[in-house]
């Protein structure tokens, strides 16, 4: 059977009447089906990260000409109803040996942290600002405001969308855009917007994209070696890449230990100074 | 010439012997590897080695080349007690800050360095042990206790003595000279209590003559012509009876980190007291004499500003007047010193800080050689760059009552993991009446290098 050219638009015309409609209302109930960004934040920040660990973080730094640089610490948290404190010691190269940082982030947005770092060099422990959380952290790609947050959302910092599902790494994740409430926060943290994978098994993110404040692309951070310790899911590798300085830094946990009690008085200046041993 | 005080040396030899003798012991060579395994687990060594070359540039001399080997030795000796070891090697290829062999006679016998010739010097700088009964925290032997929350500018960091061989131009770290010493910190409640107790009678080790920063300007002028008896330092040799003790109470109460402080101690610089007899012949007889202080600490954030503050009130210090008709020289006066620090953190990577320190004396006796009020400033700006493998810095200090400082611009490079090199200039300016200014002609470039293990 031939159709003439007028019959096939004619058909064509017709297929897409009946078709376009239905694709589209697919389109809708999938994205309908998507929960929103609040309930994926809420289900990443309610996920269960252990009342205290502590843990063995290395951190690789490496230029964009290839040099690399070694941080060895090892390091406490520990939750205090909705108060969390944390404590990293710095094992290695030596011109940093025993350098200490400890943080008290308060529940209350509006009462600032409490950061003391221990100097060894001065031997001396030293109040530091807790407002620079857009600055990098030590050197590394991650800022203050990252580190502490460890995958976890703010939700006095930004709103969240869901806005695609995307597969990372064979796992089917939701992205959810975060944007800065308003133009202060935005230079605070150093990000115009971030855009999170978030995977619903594990409710836990796979990759970001950060852009800066001119909303050019910024940072890639990847996930990955994510698996279960005593029975809650950990990422045991972070590599954070720098598409402005083509630095990047690449955090790996080990020795990750959620069943030790850890004591209050890991906490303190006095601990800060004493430091640890070599583990 | 090789000389060893006798308490280091023994430190020495228990160190290495006691080891080697127990593995020496055991019979089976299995036995021994595995013991010599399980110690060696128990052993974390780390250290520096830098090498530092100073120039003067008003004539191009060399003021320095250093050598300076720092291992750190910790040993866990039981799952209770640690035991750490940090000896010092310096070697100075110019022999400018510490001319010849000098027998640092402000040091305590036990705290002497030995001398391989004029250049090389080995010290033991620390030696402790850690351990913990119940809550209370012990470190006892050689160490540096820190108090205080002010950079370069001392009010209550004064546990430990200075060595002056390089004015306050080298680290605290290394200038500090470290005390045998109890240290027992008791956890009551959310405060902490510490106690310290010091047998050791240390005191300041200032250059001597002829040495690059000798201090000259805060001693009076001698007549001319007159006789001068020099007598020996009267310096505490009592073991218990003249030991140092201090006690600290600190607290993070309200957002504040607080202390209290009391040092019932020696002072670190000998009072010269001076008598004029016929001829005339002056005698000096300089003696260490006691003193106490009571003072405290703060410190806070609010947003990017930091604040941060010592005060201190010391009893009975003594200070030289140039007055001949006064018996002895010197004058008895209460004091007064404080120090309040800024650090402001608003910009990136940058931090600036200032400082304001001021010392009153209670009473205003004439002839005093020095101001009732005196008062220096500093300011310290320091960037990061490059992920923090750069490290530029300018440190001001200026004092108010003699219009004399220093600059110290210095820029860091972290050229590998282990390894720092840096480049810097100390500048000072002022008469030479001015306790900075009497360095005028001391200005240097410095080039170094670290390589840390």
């Amino acid at each position: 059977m031939k159709f003439s050219v007028r019959e096939r638009w004619v058909m064509f015309f017709l297929m897409g009447a009946i078709l376009i409609p239905g694709i589209s209302r697919l389109a809708q109930a999938d994205a309908s089906d998507w929960p929103t960004g609040d309930e994926i934040v809420a289900e990443v920040n309610a996920r269960d990260d252990g009342e205290y660990v502590t843990r063995k973080l290395t951190m690789e730094m490496i230029d964009r000409r290839g040099k690399k640089r070694v941080r060895e610490t090892f390091g406490y948290r520990r939750y205090y109803g909705e108060e969390k404190r944390t404590v990293i010691f710095f094992l290695s190269p030596s011109s940093i040996k025993d350098t200490g940082f400890l943080t008290y982030d308060y529940p209350d947005a509006d009462t600032d942290d409490d950061q003391w770092l221990y100097l060894p060099a001065a031997r001396k422990v030293r109040r530091i600002s807790s407002s620079d959380r857009g600055d990098y952290f030590l050197g590394t790609d991650l800022s203050y405001e990252d580190m502490k947050k460890e995958g976890k959302f703010s939700l006095e910092d930004y709103t969240h969308k869901t806005i695609g599902e995307e597969e990372v790494d064979g796992h089917r994740c939701y992205i959810v855009e975060g944007t800065p409430v308003d133009e202060a926060t935005m230079k605070e943290l150093g990000y115009g917007k971030v855009q999170t994978w978030i995977d619903p098994e594990i409710w836990m993110s796979r990759k970001s994209e950060f852009w800066d404040v001119r909303m050019n692309p910024l940072k890639t951070l990847r996930t990955t070696d994510i698996r279960q310790v005593d029975g809650i899911w950990t990422a045991h590798r972070l590599e954070v890449k720098n598409h402005k300085t083509g630095h990047s830094t690449i955090f790996t946990f080990a020795d990750v230990d959620y069943t030790t009690e850890v004591d209050d008085d890991v906490f303190t200046e006095r601990a800060l100074v004493r430091g640890v041993r070599g583990n | 010439m090789l000389r060893f005080s006798r308490w280091p040396l023994s430190v020495w030899l228990v160190l290495l012997l006691v080891p080697a003798s127990r593995v020496g012991a055991q019979d089976s060579e299995a036995v021994e590897q595995s013991r010599f395994e399980r110690w060696r687990e128990r052993v974390y060594t780390s250290g520096t080695v830098e090498l530092e070359w100073g120039v003067e540039t008003r004539d191009g001399h060399g003021q320095k080349f250093e050598l300076q080997i720092l291992p750190e030795i910790e040993v866990e000796l039981s799952s209770e007690i640690d035991l750490t070891l940090i000896p010092r090697l310096r070697a100075d290829g110019l022999d400018r800050l510490e001319p010849g062999s000098p027998s640092h006679p402000a040091l305590s016998e036990t705290s002497r360095h030995a001398h391989i010739g004029d250049r090389v010097e080995l010290e033991l700088r620390e030696l402790y042990i850690e351990t913990e009964l119940g809550d209370t925290y012990l470190t006892i032997g050689k160490q540096q206790v820190v108090w205080g929350k002010a950079d370069g500018l001392k009010v209550l960091d004064v546990i430990n003595p200075q060595d002056f061989r390089e004015f306050i131009l080298d680290d605290f770290e290394d200038s500090r000279i470290p005390l045998w010493t109890v240290n027992v910190e008791i956890p009551i409640g959310d405060l902490t209590l510490q106690l310290l107790w010091i047998p050791d009678q240390t005191y300041h080790n200032l250059a001597g003559p002829g040495a690059a920063y000798e201090i000259t300007s805060v001693f009076p002028a001698l007549p001319p012509g007159a006789t001068v008896i020099r007598n020996e330092i009267d310096r505490p040799r009592r073991v218990i009876g003249d030991s140092d003790i201090g006690a600290r109470l600190s607290a993070f109460w309200k957002g504040w980190d607080v202390t209290l402080n009391y040092f019932y101690f020696y002072e670190d610089i000998p009072v010269v007291f001076r008598t004029i007899s016929a001829g005339p012949t002056i005698t000096l007889s300089p003696k260490y004499k006691r003193s106490q202080l009571v003072g405290g600490t703060f410190s806070n954030a609010f947003g990017s500003l930091t604040l941060r503050g010592e005060l201190g009130y010391l009893f009975n210090r003594f200070h030289t007047v140039d007055d001949v008709t006064d018996l002895d020289g010197v004058v008895e006066t209460d004091e007064f010193a404080y120090v309040l620090g800024f650090d402001w953190f608003g910009f990136s990577d940058t931090l600036l800080s200032a400082q304001l320190f001021q010392n009153i004396l209670t009473a205003d006796p004439s002839g005093l050689l020095r101001d009732r009020v005196e008062t220096n400033v500093s300011f310290l700006a320091r960037r990061n760059f490059r992920n923090e493998t750069i490290v530029t810095e300018m440190l001001w200090v200026h004092n108010l009552n003699d219009g004399d400082g220093f600059l110290r611009p210095k820029v860091a490079y972290e050229l590998r993991d282990n390894v720092n090199v840096w480049c810097g200039l100390d500048l000072f300016y002022g008469t030479r009446n001015g306790l900075f200014g009497q360095f005028n002609e001391r200005d240097r470039v410095l080039i170094g290098v670290e390589w840390g293990f």
